[in-house]
């Protein structure tokens, strides 16, 4: 990866602000990789490619059981770092080392998160004592702390991505054969369709959604059906 | 009142910003009620900004209901004990009813129409307009939560049988079906057109059993450590089968 | 089926019981034991305005829950039974042999409560009693949502 310095910067930017707005401000969604994807590769002038390791993180989203406070990766940082991965090779080189650079972010986002949710905890119970007096001051300030410290996080998961990137191309492209690098594309995009329809179905439930699902289903492969008879 | 509430909405778009396990989002709700909060007595506003900061979780985008109805139950002179009482019995609700209407509803229905348009060929138009869409719902429900919970107070479980929230919470389940099963196998096809033919094969091979294994060991195995435990394997095989 | 949750979440009804481990279950009905919302109907109302019209609910206080639990387990659907704390679990264990597994879904932090798990903190005379009652046989592990690891009793008690 070779970039020039202003679109690192507008990178770094970008996946930090989609950092902070996955949990903190203000969850417009632009967390979402599909989203996060194709402004990366608007930035880097390369949209298709934004919007291919968008959709393949937009899947391995829908395996996040989106309900309470549990543990999971964090995918918006993590698909800008595959984009810019992915934008340097190109074809299905690309798209397996974006993939894997992102999967490797999205694991270290998630585990910041974590440890910012424990940071947190501990400063909340320090402030105790202020807090159940009712200052308003101190909990403004508790609270800006984490925001800011969530901002700190979600740069560095970025940096951490980006680097990734930088590195991905000497130490893994020069490493990988031809059938390496397409087994490897296959790999990530193989996971990314189970995890998408592994998560939908847990979302579907075995209720009478079940139904509406299998109903789509079948309108969807009757558009694939199309589309390739068209071609 | 106006630029009170106004000013709880904005602090209500940062509820999570010092999300912990001790009181998960109780400080951030504090955060958002306190402005509320001001007009009160003086010795009743800082126990009320104290109550404000405890314990809470609920989903995010209707948090605006607990804000607005525990700082007008503050208002209307609830005891401290009935307000307590009333703050833990909103978490659980608001939080279920959130989780389905948004997280299992609005937000996978629209993401599912935006894969399968950007699969169809929509571009970053389907990205921006999934933004857009999303965004009203989003918006308008922070805004209605609060605004409710502020004229009902205690009574909030009032608000929660609005016919429009019914309605959206009934439909957006199958409608979210509906749309996920629909965008799958475009979302698949489109992913495996830069593939050749071969490979696509193996590709759709690798998908079914990659689908079954995270089936059958789903409680063990995320799609992230199967995914990256996957491309593991990959590597290995295309670094001795050169 | 059968009552597939024994549950103590002071939450109660909350996403992770309606959605996490209701669709994947795909639970009828809810029962929600505790003598407090069992007289208050405000909060009933609220409870049930947390579940889709496909779920029932039921509200008991200990002493009917006790009574109504063989019915409960004989009843053909798939149910999920609540209670808010420690002490409900226990007082309606020591009534109903049914009682055999327990799950600790979340309870969270208050004066005295120490962290045991993520979602879990208790005082150290509630994790005693949870330790007793898993000496009874009853089967006490912490898990939130059904894709994560039941943690059983003696790790974090």
């Amino acid at each position: 990866m070779n970039l020039p310095v202003e679109v690192l910067i507008a990178l770094l930017v970008w996946g930090t602000l989609v950092g902070v707005d996955l949990v903190s401000l203000p969850q417009m969604m632009i967390a979402r990789p599909i989203v996060a994807g194709a402004v990366a590769g608007a930035i880097l002038g390369d949209i298709p490619t934004g919007l291919r390791l968008g959709v393949v993180f937009e899947l391995m989203q829908y395996d996040i059981l989106p309900v309470g406070a549990v543990r999971y990766p964090e995918y918006g940082p993590a698909t800008v770092a595959a984009v810019a991965t992915a934008h340097s090779s190109a074809g299905v080189l690309g798209l397996g080392l974006g993939a894997l650079v992102g999967l490797v972010t999205g694991l270290a986002g998630g585990l910041t998160i974590n440890v910012l949710r424990r940071v947190n905890s501990r400063v909340v119970h320090n402030a105790a004592a202020a807090l159940e007096s009712g200052n308003p001051r101190a909990l403004l300030r508790v609270h800006a702390g984490g925001l800011l410290r969530d901002a700190a996080r979600a740069a560095l998961v970025t940096a951490f991505g980006l680097l990734l990137a930088w590195l991905a191309r000497p130490l893994l492209a020069g490493a990988l054969t031809v059938r390496g690098a397409l087994l490897l594309a296959v790999a990530t995009v193989a996971a990314a369709i189970a995890a998408g329809s592994a998560g939908t179905l847990r979302l579907v439930g075995k209720g009478p959604n079940l139904v509406w699902f299998a109903a789509g289903l079948g309108g969807g492969l009757l558009v694939v059906a199309g589309v390739a008879w068209l071609r | 009142m106006k630029v009170s509430l106004a000013r709880a909405l904005l602090r209500l778009f940062a509820v999570q910003g010092s999300y912990n396990y001790e009181r998960l989002l109780g400080v951030g709700v504090g955060v958002a009620e306190e402005p509320l909060l001001r007009d009160l007595a003086d010795g009743k506003y800082r126990p009320a900004v104290a109550r404000g900061a405890h314990f809470f979780n609920a989903h995010p985008y209707l948090i605006g209901l607990a804000v607005g109805a525990a700082a007008r139950a503050e208002h209307d002179g609830a005891s401290p004990d009935q307000v307590e009482r009333l703050r833990e019995a909103l978490c659980g609700p608001l939080g279920s009813v959130g989780d389905r209407l948004v997280w299992a509803g609005w937000l996978p229905f629209l993401s599912a129409l935006t894969l399968a348009a950007v699969a169809l060929g929509g571009g970053w138009i389907a990205v921006v307009s999934f933004l857009i869409v999303y965004n009203i719902g989003h918006v308008a429900l922070r805004w209605w939560a609060l605004k409710a919970g502020w004229t009902h107070g205690a009574r909030v479980s009032v608000a929660l049988h609005h016919p429009v929230l019914l309605k959206a919470t009934a439909t957006l389940g199958p409608a979210m079906a509906l749309a996920v099963g629909f965008a799958l196998p475009i979302t698949a096809q489109y992913l495996a057109a830069p593939f050749g033919s071969w490979t696509r094969l193996a590709l759709a091979l690798a998908a079914v059993v990659a689908f079954l294994m995270l089936r059958v060991f789903g409680d063990r195995l995320n799609g992230l450590r199967f995914a990256l435990g996957l491309s593991a394997l990959a590597l290995i095989a295309g670094w001795i089968w050169p | 089926m059968t009552l597939a949750l024994y549950r103590i979440d002071d939450r109660l009804i909350h996403g992770q019981v309606v959605v996490g481990w209701g669709q994947p279950l795909n639970v009828s009905f809810i029962v929600l034991v505790d003598d407090e919302v069992r007289s208050s109907d405000w909060e009933q109302d609220l409870y049930r305005m947390g579940v889709p019209p496909s779920i029932e609910v039921r509200f008991a206080s200990v002493e009917e829950a006790a009574q109504a639990l063989p019915a409960w387990e004989a009843d053909p659907r798939v149910g999920i039974l609540l209670v808010a704390d420690i002490d409900t679990a226990v007082a309606l264990a020591e009534r109903a042999p049914q009682v055999r597994r327990l799950n600790i879904g979340g309870v969270h932090h208050r004066t005295g409560r120490t962290e045991r798990l993520r979602f879990v903190y208790l005082t150290d005379d509630e994790a005693r009693k949870l330790r007793a009652l898993a000496a009874r046989g009853v089967d006490v592990t912490a898990q939130d949502v059904p894709t994560a690891r039941p943690v059983p009793v003696g790790e974090f008690t």
